[in-house]
């Protein structure tokens, strides 16, 4: 009998004749996922995960097996152009990266003399391992404008985890949480921050109890034991009734919140504000299921939350981050084992320390876009967008002359694209880095053609907070990339940061790992390095905050003259917020569901990827499909007060009649005009993004539901 | 071929633990690079839909079952397609006219006619892998689940059992369907 191993790297290597094989680290997402490249000649063949890498233990999911077709894609920027044409023309010119980088050089430098600093943004859209060396330019340019996925993606976890605990609280899968409650996340297909869908599915089969809080039926919340199908955005509400239930039936940590919680008395009354039957009134969630979610997740030792970015993309971001973390808390869950973590990086310059933070002039940072209006989010170095468009369309607080784009695709991804898109027309000059010349792209000056994770070397999760940093190691050169870190590095000696800055990046990995007497050399040697596994550090130390305890009740937000305590805002457009509306905009749209094959905006051009999703899709209940005279399959046009769109109709029971999902951040690589069908399919034509629609402290734009009719294309 | 040699080799997904992210269907295409449009592993949504009261919704990976009594077998004319000692139903399409009526017979579906090569293709278990000692490619550790098995039939039953033992998941009876 044959035996075979999985992962059997010799004799892949015997078999195909590959005459090399690297350990790397992917990033098809924010990073995560150790690798085995495959190569013959200099050339990548095969894709496969690393069975040695302790978050996925070899498995891998459809980007990162698809990676190659990523970097060897036809149409992939290879050298760096400038606009031959009008804006938005389409029409490029190839130039050589001096002329690129002194162009860019010479234009910063003219709007930070004319204007200030302050007049440069740059900006980055998810975390793609790149943040802290955007930052760095930025701080040390004397920027305090870059415009990130911060204000509604991670950046909150990371503020109000900072707020109440000290660090993000990571679950501890490794150690087998009894209970998982799954608060609008699908990790098995999304691969959320700090998170892989194989440790939750190990988890599983060790058998955790599982509740799952979505609007929607995944395959998730098909498992589960208790499925909470909530109104879309009343997650704050839900969770102050589980805390209500946890609170009157005496199921919290008693020990934990005598000694470690500050502010529980007048959290108790907040909570008495939120009486069950108005909680049900407000989510549609029946009492009876909300008190059996909250029983079996307060009384499963230990449990563990799984949240994700959907309760961040509303007005209640900061709310629902902070009410889930106090679920977790009361419950004795963090800091324990198979609880949530609050986990040790290894002892390296952090990406904090590396942002050059403190570089920057105070009187620099007060002018930071929207720093008064959203002041949490100004604390941490977090900018709303609309507060870039108001500053390039109408030059308020001050003129935004100069965009610099770094993997980010804005049109695609931020609220009201159709006003991104107007600011984007009228700013003076706009580079953008870049794997393809995409719809945000378009509208540059100058292009750059970005080195996909194939081709740098780089210390992977740097910025994350699960306690492991991974080597990730070059493989391949293609055409004239250079990874975001390189171009930075090299534009920094241009604009006159070099004694800040490196010869070769090389040098600042040495200087990240330094602390822990280790080289980029020594570090490319090893498989990964984790920080200290401690747990319960606060019985000790306490907590990092102000007062030492988990705050409930914020000093820090007190202090910034916001509601110490949290509380549930209805969403902005709502059968209850806006009835009027809600006559002529019947359904409830929820945007943004997970897609395997895509990140955002990411690879519709990528072939196997593509494949699996041909055409947007926007699901409709039979029963609404029916009333509205939709057919399965047909191109349908979805509408709010805003805009319209087109998606293809899915039918869908598996959730309220009320609700209709569509997809978000699609465009048509394969349409050659220079518009790539931006608006054609962009949920962000429908989507809000004014100020008082935003959560009050983090500015997060409320992308994931508003009001919304649909039809048969040719109704209208 | 010796005796051992022809120990049955199969494929198993435990569905039940798939959560649809259609890594295995990559990994094919990866390794065995079918063209767009045609997939020899193909994971489809099942439901939603409300089963015994409760509201269900799951994946169905979909590939060649490998037949005990292959009828893609019996009616190729060209014998192009075998069955071999280990169960493995081959599909080679050197010897394969284009007649396409395998597509037609095949029970689940599991055949398709790619137009290009004018040859239909199936999965044939990544031979050219396990008959080199490696595990095909979907079954080689890529499944974020785990759940799919290749090798002796008794075996996989074996690692199947301890993995429900060590799920003590019960589920609520009453219906929580909105």
């Amino acid at each position: 009998m044959v035996e075979f191993a999985y992962s059997n790297t010799e004799r892949e290597m015997e078999v195909y004749g590959y005459d090399g094989v690297v350990k790397s680290h992917c990033r098809m997402c924010h990073g995560g996922c150790g690798v085995l490249v495959y190569t013959r000649n200099g050339k990548v063949e095969k894709i496969a995960g690393d069975p040695d890498c302790p978050i996925n233990h070899g498995t891998l999911c459809s980007k990162g097996l698809a990676s190659a077709q990523l970097a060897y894609h036809p149409d992939r920027l290879t050298y760096p152009v400038k606009r031959s044409g009008s804006r938005g023309s389409g029409r490029w010119k190839r130039i050589s990266w001096d002329e690129a980088l002194d162009t860019i050089a010479e234009r910063l430098l003219q709007y930070r003399d004319g204007f200030g600093a302050e007049s440069v943004v740059l900006g980055y859209g998810t975390g793609r391992e790149n943040e802290a060396v955007i930052y760095r330019f930025a701080n040390l340019f004397g920027t305090p404008n870059v415009l990130t996925a911060g204000h509604f993606c991670y950046g909150p976890r990371i503020a109000t985890s900072i707020l109440t605990c000290g660090t993000n609280p990571i679950v501890d899968y490794e150690n087998h949480p009894r209970c998982i409650m799954v608060w609008g996340n699908n990790l098995v297909i999304s691969n959320p921050d700090c998170y892989k869908g194989e440790s939750f599915s190990t988890a599983m089969d060790a058998g955790a109890k599982l509740i799952a809080v979505d609007p929607r039926l995944t395959r998730i919340a098909a498992r589960s034991d208790v499925w909470l199908p909530l109104r879309p955005g009343t997650d704050a509400a839900l969770a102050f009734g589980m805390l209500h239930v946890i609170i009157q039936e005496g199921l919290y940590d008693r020990d934990f919140v005598e000694n470690h919680v500050h502010g529980w008395e007048p959290f108790v009354r907040r909570v008495e504000q939120y009486p069950l039957d108005e909680v049900e009134a407000i989510t549609w969630v029946p009492v009876k299921k909300i008190r059996e979610a909250a029983r079996l997740f307060a009384t499963s030792k230990p449990a563990a939350i799984q949240w994700g970015v959907a309760i961040e993309q509303q007005i209640n971001c900061a709310d629902n981050d902070r009410l889930l973390m106090f679920l977790m808390g009361v419950t004795g869950n963090i800091d324990r084992p198979g609880g949530q973590v609050l986990f040790k990086p290894p002892g390296i310059r952090n990406v904090g320390h590396f942002g050059a933070h403190r570089m920057l002039p105070d009187t620099q940072r007060e002018k930071r876009l929207g720093g008064d209006r959203f002041r949490l989010a100004g604390q941490f170095a977090i900018i709303n967008p609309k507060c870039v468009w108001d500053a390039i369309l109408e030059e308020e607080p001050y003129p935004v002359k100069a965009l610099f784009f770094i993997s980010s695709n804005p049109l695609m991804t931020r609220g009201n694209a159709a006003e991104v898109y107007r600011a984007l027309e009228k700013i003076e000059f706009m580079a953008v880095s870049d794997f393809f010349i995409t719809p945000t792209a378009e509208m540059a000056d100058i292009v750059l053609p970005a080195a996909t994770w194939l081709e740098m070397d780089y210390i992977g999760d740097f910025w994350k907070r699960h306690g492991y940093i991974l080597p990730r190691r070059k493989v391949i050169q293609v055409g004239e990339c250079r990874s975001d870190h390189e171009m930075l590095n090299d534009l920094a000696h241009r604009v006159g940061q070099g004694e800040h800055w490196w010869n070769h990046f090389e040098e600042a990995l040495d200087w990240i790992l330094e602390p822990m007497g280790m080289t980029w050399w020594d570090f490319k040697k090893k498989d990964y390095v984790r920080g200290d596994v401690l747990y319960q550090k606060y019985e000790t130390r306490g907590f990092s905050t102000p007062t030492r305890k988990f705050e409930i009740y914020s000093t820090v937000l007190e202090s910034m003259g916001y509601d110490p305590l949290p509380q549930y805002r209805e969403p902005p457009e709502s059968p209850y917020n806006t009835p009027a509306l809600y006559r002529e905009f019947p359904y409830i749209l929820i945007t943004g569901r997970r897609l395997p094959g895509f990140f955002h905006s990411e690879n519709r051009q990528v072939p196997w990827l593509r494949e699996l999703h041909r055409d947007p899709v926007v699901e409709i209940h039979p029963d609404a499909a029916k009333r509205e005279g939709i057919r399965e399959g047909e191109w349908v046009t979805i509408e709010s007060v805003r805009g319209r769109v087109r998606q293809r109709a899915k039918f869908f029971a598996g959730m309220d009649p009320r609700i209709v999902s569509a997809e978000h951040a699609w465009w048509f690589p394969e349409k050659k005009d220079a518009g790539h069908g931006w608006d054609e399919s962009n949920i962000n034509m429908l989507t809000d993004n004014a100020y008082e629609a935003c959560d009050p402290a983090m500015g997060a734009t409320h992308v994931r539901t508003l009001l919304c009719r649909i039809h048969p294309e040719d109704r209208s | 071929m010796n005796a051992e040699a022809t120990e049955r080799l199969v494929l198993v997904i435990d569905h039940e633990s798939c959560w649809g992210c259609k890594a295995c269907e990559i990994t094919c295409k990866q390794e065995n690079h079918a063209p767009e449009g045609i997939k020899l592993i193909h994971v489809a949504e099942d439901g939603p839909r409300t089963e015994k009261g409760k509201p269900y919704f799951a994946y169905l990976v979909n590939t060649c079952r490998h037949c005990d009594e292959p009828e893609c077998v019996d009616i190729c004319p060209e014998e192009a397609i075998v069955k071999r000692e280990d169960g493995i139903v081959v599909l080679n399409d050197m010897e394969c006219t284009g007649c396409a009526l395998c597509v037609e017979a095949c029970p689940y579906q599991a055949i398709t006619f790619d137009n290009e090569r004018e040859t239909p293709q199936k999965c044939n278990l990544c031979v050219h892998r396990v008959d080199r000692g490696l595990l095909p490619a979907c079954a080689d550790n890529v499944c974020l689940a785990h759940c799919i098995y290749f090798g002796q039939p008794d075996e996989i039953e074996k690692t199947m059992a301890r993995k429900r033992r060590g799920a003590l998941h019960s589920s609520s009876s009453e219906s929580c369907f909105p």
